[in-house]
């Protein structure tokens, strides 16, 4: 009983940390500085995932944590790219609709609770984000689409995919330095 | 003129004989070492061969057998380090939580597996022995299995679930990578036996080479023992031969001499004696020393004629001859000796032969000493025919002038025709009966006959008698014939 008191306040500590190094305050979202687009980013499977369609809210849910199996029973692993990356940040705009710290926040307490099973993964480089999806059947991850190849799977996202116009999933505006 | 009768022929009966041309021994006598040399070492050059042949031969399979188990056995190592490469690899990824590290570890055993897959299908690609592909076909099957369980494997590594990562490894993927194991250690254990099987081979190669070797060998010294052995034998038979013809010579010219010597010693007695007395008495001495000194002297001639015959054909001048005059002068030679014999002469020349090319005063000295020979051997008929002809030469390939000799002698002995040519031989008939002569005449006329670009044969029948053939080329084309200047036959 002491141990699980002791682990608790450990990880709200924690949590109170990641937030004080989090870029943008709690409820912000990372805010284009330019007017120079990078382009859409393509959300990726395995490619024995069946699931090819997700709608945005259903991705939302898989990136949140909230729904952690695929149609086939597969268990979803979640793929991020590290804090501070294009890529990253646009997930957690579009997709999540919340900051780098209530991302952070929310994972610590899914897994504190037992809501969340397991942390996403993160790894450094798009390659090593498309190597992860492509060992792991259950993977999905995010990339530019330039970065795409077919070890991995394309997912449409509300029956569009990222060359589409209408594709919501964008990457930040390049910040002016 | 009258044509005498034929020589009687049968030719069952008659012997027939024509002497090898005297260049022919003397030729293979005089290079017969360098003949011998030259077989030795082309049967040499052959045995060389066959037996650069031969080890080149082994050798290309060695090199073979090394290059396949050298290569197999690497490529089997390769595969066995690579198999471990893919299962060190993926369980690399355990030991770390580091998402980054565990992909580098992923990319590592997949990079591995695939070098395995390729080593497998290049195995099933040479395999050729139904053992090496079944042994190849479970490898590959194992294989796969393996690697699929792998893949659960490091998906849960990389998932997290690190314990259902070992456990899953645990309970399938030890098993399966076992049996990978197990049938590379049988691929290799093929590839020993293969080897061992080949280099059984090049073992069993090598010994056949080195036998063949000493058998090629042994063959050759054997050939080369008896090419020397005859040879020697050969020589040794001639020195032999000739010793003995020398000490017949030496005999026979002795008792030659003896004889006239002796009356020549006795009349000159009885000269120096006074037992002769009266001019009809010292005509008589006088002829008889004159005939004695005559057959001295054309036993002396005859002995110097030979001598100068053995390798005298750059002495004569050869030039364009009539057949009639050749016979002419031998019959006007022989002329005294034939009447005082009192033999009967009969000549028969085809008109118009062409002519021959030849010296005439050997021609003629060898027509006087084949006609002298008939009236030496050709008492018992009293006759003689000279016959000349143009013929079809032995190999049909041209023409000839024959003149031929016949007697109706005694003929000669089977046994005695291979000899009659060689120098110094007296036939024991001739012996027994008598006949004087130091066996020059025929050696002398064959001689001659051959320094003339022709040659002698002889046909006889034992009680028929003997005919002796001059064969001489003609000297222009057979169809352009000198006028005919004789008569188609003289009897004297």
């Amino acid at each position: 009983m002491i141990f699980r008191s002791a682990k608790f306040v450990l990880l709200l500590a924690a949590a109170a940390v990641l937030s004080q190094r989090a870029p943008a305050g709690r409820g912000e979202f990372p805010q284009p500085k330019s007017s120079e687009t990078l382009g859409s980013l393509a959300i990726v499977v395995n490619q024995s995932n069946p699931v090819s369609d997700l709608s945005l809210a259903e991705l939302r849910a898989v990136f949140l944590g909230e729904r952690i199996h695929w149609p086939n029973g597969r268990r979803i692993t979640l793929v991020m790219m590290e804090p501070g990356q294009p890529e990253r940040d646009a997930v957690l705009r579009d997709v999540c609709r919340m900051n780098e710290s209530d991302f952070r926040r929310r994972f610590l307490q899914g897994l504190l609770t037992g809501e969340v099973l397991v942390s996403p993964k993160t790894l450094a480089t798009a390659v090593g984000v498309r190597k992860f999806v492509f060992n792991v059947p259950g993977a999905i991850g995010y990339m530019r689409p330039a970065d795409v190849d077919a070890s991995v799977k394309v997912l449409r996202i509300d029956g569009r995919l990222p060359t589409d116009e209408t594709y919501e999933l964008h990457l930040p505006e390049r910040v002016d330095r | 003129m009258s044509r005498g009768a034929p020589l009687p022929q049968t030719a069952n009966e008659v012997s027939s004989f024509t002497p090898p041309l005297g260049r022919t021994p003397g030729f293979l006598s005089r290079y017969s070492s360098a003949l011998l040399l030259l077989l030795v070492v082309g049967l040499e050059a052959g045995v060389v061969q066959f037996v650069i042949r031969d080890f080149h031969s082994a050798n290309t399979e060695v090199q073979s057998m090394y290059a396949w188990s050298v290569l197999g056995l690497r490529r089997i190592g390769g595969l066995q380090y690579d198999a471990q490469e893919t299962r060190r690899s993926t369980l690399y990824a355990l030991t770390t939580n580091d998402s980054n590290l565990q992909v580098e570890y992923a990319d590592q055993t997949r990079e591995a597996d695939k070098r395995v897959t390729e080593g497998i299908a290049e195995y099933l690609q040479q395999a050729r022995l139904p053992r090496e592909v079944e042994v190849g076909n479970r490898l590959q099957a194992d294989w796969v299995a393996y690697l699929s369980v792998r893949d659960e494997v490091l998906a849960s590594i990389l998932e997290g679930s690190t314990k259902e990562a070992v456990a899953l490894d645990l309970s399938q993927g030890v098993p399966l990578f076992d049996r990978v194991r197990q049938d590379l250690e049988e691929v290799k254990r093929l590839y020993d036996e293969q080897a061992s099987q080949r280099l059984a081979n090049v073992a069993a190669l090598a010994r056949r080479s080195v036998t063949r070797l000493f058998g090629v060998l042994f063959c050759t010294l054997c050939l080369a023992s008896v090419f020397v052995w005859v040879l020697q034998r050969n020589k040794m038979s001639s020195t032999l031969q000739l010793a003995r013809m020398q000490m017949d010579f030496v005999a026979s010219v002795s008792h030659e001499l003896r004889t006239p010597l002796a009356v020549l010693c006795s009349a000159a007695d009885n000269l120096a004696d006074g037992v002769v007395s009266g001019k009809e008495q010292l005509a008589k001495y006088s002829s008889v020393i004159r005939n004695q000194s005559r057959q001295i002297n054309g036993l002396v001639n005859e002995v110097i004629l030979f001598s100068s015959t053995q390798n005298g054909k750059g002495r004569y001048v050869l030039r364009p001859l009539q057949v009639s005059s050749i016979v002419v002068s031998a019959i006007d030679g022989t002329t005294e000796l034939i009447d005082k014999a009192g033999f009967t002469l009969q000549q028969e020349i085809e008109p118009s032969l062409p002519c021959v090319l030849g010296d005439s005063s050997a021609l003629s000295q060898c027509l006087q000493n084949l006609v002298t020979n008939a009236l030496k051997y050709g008492d018992r008929g009293r006759w003689i025919a000279v016959r000349a002809r143009l013929a079809d030469s032995k190999d049909r390939h041209r023409q000839e002038i024959q003149i031929s000799v016949h007697d109706r002698g005694a003929g000669i002995d089977r046994s005695d025709l291979p000899r009659i040519f060689e120098p110094f031989y007296r036939s024991p008939a001739a012996v027994a009966g008598q006949i004087h002569g130091a066996g020059l005449g025929l050696p002398i006329a064959k001689s001659l006959a051959e320094a003339m670009g022709g040659s002698l044969s002889v046909q006889t029948e034992v009680g028929i008698g003997s005919v002796f053939t001059l064969h001489l080329p003609v000297a222009e084309p057979s169809n352009r014939r000198v006028p005919r200047q004789e008569g188609p036959s003289v009897q004297i």
